[in-house]
């Protein structure tokens, strides 16, 4: 018997308040640096100033002098192994014999205060020898170069991995072209700038050993505090804290983090707290890949696309983390959501002696689409076509089939964000309000630039034990609810919105439902929260619960109100037919605790198999796709460089959309980070040394560098996803840089390669000549 | 980090503290930041934002004096800066509206820094910076104040009391340009601020001012004197963009290169024509 449908639609679909935006807008959400334990001390890091070198000899006996010292920690005091696991094991959690990075942690200290261990950790004395080093990915995989690479670790010298998709022949597809459009396109690092920086607090407890931090993983973490110090799982909790932003940048650092801290922990036995400062968390963190990217397009004279080939390089840093998977869906995503017969994709990520580099919103798919959608433009000043056109010509639809040769069976909503993006905009009207403004204006020109991404939602076929859920719904016994799940809240709407599918499903008001704090020893492994999944997947899991536990409570209202039909009127259950009998979900749960009933249900759900052959690069690569369409007006200043957004507009299908305020929050927040990977977002490095970690030198965009934005959904509903919905949280950065680079281009008639097109490489571009 | 602050009764005692060795300490917005960052040890700070020579403003029949410890909100919002609206256009550039809550103008002199954005209208103002110390009390131009990046003129143990703005003759446009890498809260990569006194639609005087270019904020004198008897057209000027860019000495740093800098110092001449000619 299926449950009844109780208060449809009052809980998806709606945009409700987000239920953490009181405590954290009113300062009482307690985050990391907030939190202390009796007798906590601090802790510092030491780490590598060199690139490359063999550590001689490591004195931390001035460290230990310090007065306000309490521990040290090097390899030797570790009691498991020295190892940060992330996909592969050759990370070390301190550096052993050599360093691969400059920041690479070689030594741990803590103190009484923070201020004594950061004046202790600066009197280690640590003699190095030199090794050569190599910085530049493609240098790195010249005969002879340096080997940053851990060999085990590494395909072949410095390459990490080789990927590649061969679909039909792009010889013959290239020979179909009558337009054929090349160029190399350049990116630099991202830094995520979350608000809240990394930080952690290891405390020794209970024989085992409980780690709080602000994290997206917490099972990861788990494993890494486990495998340092030699623990069994069911001995190491972490509890993760109020997370002010992770954007990828928490997924693995945490784990580092996670394992230093409980080193000193587990030696000093006391609680230690490891926090890092702005400075120190942008020069020793992980960051978006720095790649080099060729491409070649291949185009009928009507637009149709007949071949593409594509070679990029990831520079990947000294240790792999997650640059398999990066690499990967940057593989994927490649050739862009268009109907493409043949395709060549070459990716390789590459060891260099720099900081590890990781996930980042966009996840390896956003260096690829800058030269994707460039290469669309391109082609479409070359054939003389609307670039919009070009793009809704070729934009895949269901039944056509991708650049893996995957089968779209289901929601592809691409070429309706196509249109209704045309429409918003008025894209006609809008192109001569462009041409009126650059015939009158004399030093500024205006240019539109369009964008369209689909995403693969989910781990997808390189990871596919990753991706499942698990969810535990609990009716308490007053009728509300608790619901305990493994993935976790960042800062990113996910409480708010599993707090919607849980009240959707149960048909309870979003009011009596409540998330439990995610904890590992208390909540089921979700699998990561990352690839925009959390919705999909994690809310597919709740709703299975959800099922579970509704069978019972309509089983119950049939018993207490003693009919076998029974209607809902608001919140309340009526017997149907002659009887008056009524009861509130309250009162049934109070009877089904009074007649000791099960009141929790566990859900679990396993995302929909996936396949691909990585010797063809062919196969299912995700189970589902999102999609959106972005169009962006800068203004470029043809005596100075400076480039303003102007206007934007983004349409989206990410499936039903579960609360419209919090997706536009997350596409306005996508547009703007999107805006300074584009405009602003440089960090320089030299020999492997971040030169300025700071945010005086690093710049994000402020409120005044984001226009007005009009977003809208177009909701082509997954029949797997709860209610029907898809994954949304990257897309926005995915989409939203290219079409402003674009728009530059246009702006100034000639292209813009590489990123971020700063004054002076705008001016660089204006002095060429204006198209 | 550093030693103690303390909040001397009088201006005396500031004096005396400084000459102690004290650093003086009002809206700390830089030199807090300078603190952590580990490039200053001051033994102690001396608080002067509440003396009340340093929180003077008062206008005068000759112009208008203000104290130090004036912060740049205060500024913007008195009506005794509105005869120098080529200062608010400047203050209202710095940094963000909590900065300019607590920053100061004295802070913002006394650092020095090249790419200072009140500096460009002190220099265009000629202001005059009234120093206290042990000697009694002094006053000088502000080119002379400014000798080089973080350097001025004040010996050991002096302070900056106030800065003096003597009105201007006649009523010159106003024009601030500040280039840089976003649209609020950025340290100018060059900037250009000019007095342009206009008879009809020809020039009869003209003051610049071009910050981050040069060790210090630079008057064009060559450019100004070449303006007079010109028209406020763009192609009226075209020939002097060249000769701007030569009277710049910029450098490379993190922010630009010294040939954007130098091109770009060129351009905004155009910026200001242009911005003369639509003026209405």
């Amino acid at each position: 018997m299926n449950p009844t449908q109780i208060a449809e639609g009052k809980a998806v679909g709606q945009g409700v308040l987000r239920v953490d935006a009181e405590a954290k807008v009113a300062g009482q959400a307690r985050y990391i640096d907030d939190l202390g334990f009796p007798g906590m001390v601090h802790a510092q890091v030491v780490r590598s100033d060199r690139p490359h070198a063999r550590l001689r000899r490591l004195d931390l006996s001035p460290v230990l002098a310090h007065p306000k010292v309490v521990a040290v920690v090097t390899p030797r005091d570790i009691p498991g192994q020295n190892c940060v696991p992330i996909i592969y094991r050759d990370m070390p959690a301190l550096a052993e014999d050599v360093v691969r990075y400059v920041g690479e942690p070689v030594a741990l200290v803590a103190a009484e205060t923070r201020e004594a261990a950061r004046e202790a950790a600066l009197r280690a004395r640590i003699d190095f020898e030199d090794l050569p080093a190599v910085f530049d990915p493609l240098e790195a995989l010249n005969p002879g170069a340096p080997q940053a690479a851990v060999r085990e670790a590494a395909e072949q010298g410095n390459v990490f991995n080789a990927m590649r998709i061969r679909k039909g022949n792009v010889e013959e597809g290239f020979a179909q072209a009558d337009v054929i459009v090349e160029g190399e396109y350049r990116v630099g690092y991202q830094e995520h700038l979350y608000l809240e920086p990394q930080g952690v607090i290891a405390v020794p407890e209970e024989g085992g050993m409980t780690v709080y931090g602000s994290l997206q993983c917490p099972f990861y973490v788990q494993n890494a505090v486990a495998t340092v110090l030699g623990l069994p799982f069911a001995k190491v909790r972490i509890v993760q804290t109020v997370t002010g932003g992770g954007f990828g940048g928490k997924e693995d650092v945490p784990s580092h983090l996670a394992a230093m801290a409980a080193l000193l922990a587990w030696k000093s036995k006391r609680p230690v707290k490891l926090v890092y400062d702005r400075d120190e968390d942008i020069a020793t963190t992980s960051k978006r890949h720095p790649g080099i990217i060729r491409y070649r397009t291949g185009a009928k004279r009507d637009g149709t696309l007949t071949a593409v080939e594509v070679e990029f390089f990831y520079n990947a840093g000294a240790y792999q983390t997650l640059s398999s998977a990066v690499l990967w869906r940057g593989l994927i995503h490649a050739a862009g959501p268009y109907r493409i017969p043949h395709v060549k994709v070459d990716g390789y990520s590459v060891a260099t002696h720099t900081v590890p580099c990781g996930a980042f919103r966009g996840f390896g798919s956003p260096q690829v689409i800058f030269a994707h959608e460039s290469q669309m433009d391109e082609l479409a000043k070359a054939l003389g076509m609307d670039p919009l056109a070009l793009r809704a010509k070729n934009a895949l639809r269901v039944g056509d089939r991708t650049a893996t040769d995957q089968v779209l069976e289901e929601s592809v909503g691409l070429w309706e964000c196509i249109e209704r993006v045309r429409a918003l905009a008025r894209w006609d009207e809008l192109q001569r309000e462009v041409e009126e403004f650059n015939r009158r204006e004399r030093f500024r020109r205006r240019g539109l630039g369009v964008s369209t991404v689909m995403y693969g939602v989910g781990m997808g076929a390189k990871a596919p034990l990753l991706d499942k859920a698990g969810a535990y719904v609990k009716l308490e016994v007053d009728g509300s609810v608790t619901v305990a799940v493994g993935t976790t809240e960042m800062g990113q709407g996910a409480q708010t919105v599993l707090s919607q599918i849980a009240a959707e499903a149960l048909g309870v008001p979003i009011s009596s439902v409540q998330i439990a704090p995610v904890d590992t020893s208390r909540v089921p492994d979700s699998g990561p929260t990352v690839a925009s999944r959390t919705t999909t997947v994690q809310g597919q899991a709740i709703v299975d619960a959800a099922a579970k536990l509704r069978q019972r409570i309509d089983q119950a209202v049939r018993l207490i109100l003693e009919c076998p039909q029974f209607t809902l009127e608001g919140q309340t259950f009526c017997a149907s037919g002659a009887a008056r009998r009524r009861a509130t979900l309250a009162d049934v749960a109070r009877w089904m605790w009074a007649h000791n009933w099960d009141m929790g249900a566990t859900g679990w759900v396993e995302a929909a198999p996936v396949d691909w052959d990585p010797q063809t690069g062919l196969g299912k690569a995700y189970f589902v796709y999102s999609y959106a369409a972005h169009l962006a007006e800068v203004e470029v200043d043809l005596l100075t460089g400076e480039v303003k957004v102007t206007r934007f507009w983004a349409v989206h299908d990410s499936g039903k959309i579960v609360n419209p305020d919090t997706a536009r929050g997350q596409v306005l927040g996508g547009i703007a980070q999107g805006i300074g990977y584009a405009l602003l977002e440089e960090l320089v490095s030299q020999d492997g040394r971040i030169l300025y970690p700071t945010l005086t030198a690093y710049h994000i965009p402020t409120s005044a560098d984001v226009p007005e934005v009009a977003v809208e959904f177009g909701e082509a509903p997954y029949s797997a996803g709860p209610f029907g919905a898809k994954g949304l949280g990257e897309v926005p950065l995915m989409a939203s840089h290219v079409a402003v680079a674009n728009a530059i281009s246009r702006a100034v008639g000639r292209r813009l390669r590489q990123y971020p097109a700063l004054p002076q490489r705008v001016l660089e571009l204006v002095e060429g000549g204006l198209g | 980090m550093f030693g103690p602050i303390v909040k001397p009764k009088d201006l005396r005692e500031a004096v005396q503290r400084v000459a102690e060795g004290g650093r003086p300490l009002a809206g700390g917005t830089d030199l807090f930041v300078r603190i952590r960052k580990g490039l200053e040890k001051p033994g102690m700070l001396v608080y002067v934002g509440e003396l009340p020579e340093l929180g003077v403003l008062r206008a005068t029949r000759e112009g208008l004096e203000i104290g130090a410890a004036r912060t740049h909100s205060e500024l913007l919002e008195s009506p005794l800066t509105e005869p120098f609206p080529i200062l608010r256009k400047t203050l209202g550039t710095i940094a963000s509206p909590a900065l300019r809550a607590m920053g100061t103008l004295g802070g913002n002199l006394v650092n020095a820094s090249p790419a200072g954005d009140s500096l460009v209208a002190l220099y265009l103002l000629e202001a005059q910076v009234r120093i206290v110390g042990p000697q009694g009390e002094r006053e000088l131009f502000v080119q002379e104040f400014i000798q080089g990046p973080g350097k001025t003129g004040l010996r050991p143990g002096e302070l900056v009391v106030s800065v003096f703005l003597p009105y201007v003759e006649g009523e010159p446009v106003s024009y601030f340009r500040k280039v840089g890498r976003r649209q609020a809260l950025y340290i100018s990569v060059v900037s250009l601020g000019a007095l342009v006194w206009l008879d009809g639609e020809k020039i009869t005087k003209a003051r610049l001012a071009l910050g981050s270019v040069a060790p210090t904020v630079v008057r064009p004198r060559a450019v100004e004197e070449a303006l007079v008897g010109r028209l406020a057209h763009v192609e009226a000027v075209q020939d002097l963009v060249s000769l701007l860019s030569s009277l710049v000495q910029p450098i490379s740093d993190l922010r630009a290169s010294a040939d954007y800098r130098r091109k770009v110092s060129g351009n905004l001449l155009l910026d200001l024509a242009l911005f003369l000619q639509n003026r209405k």
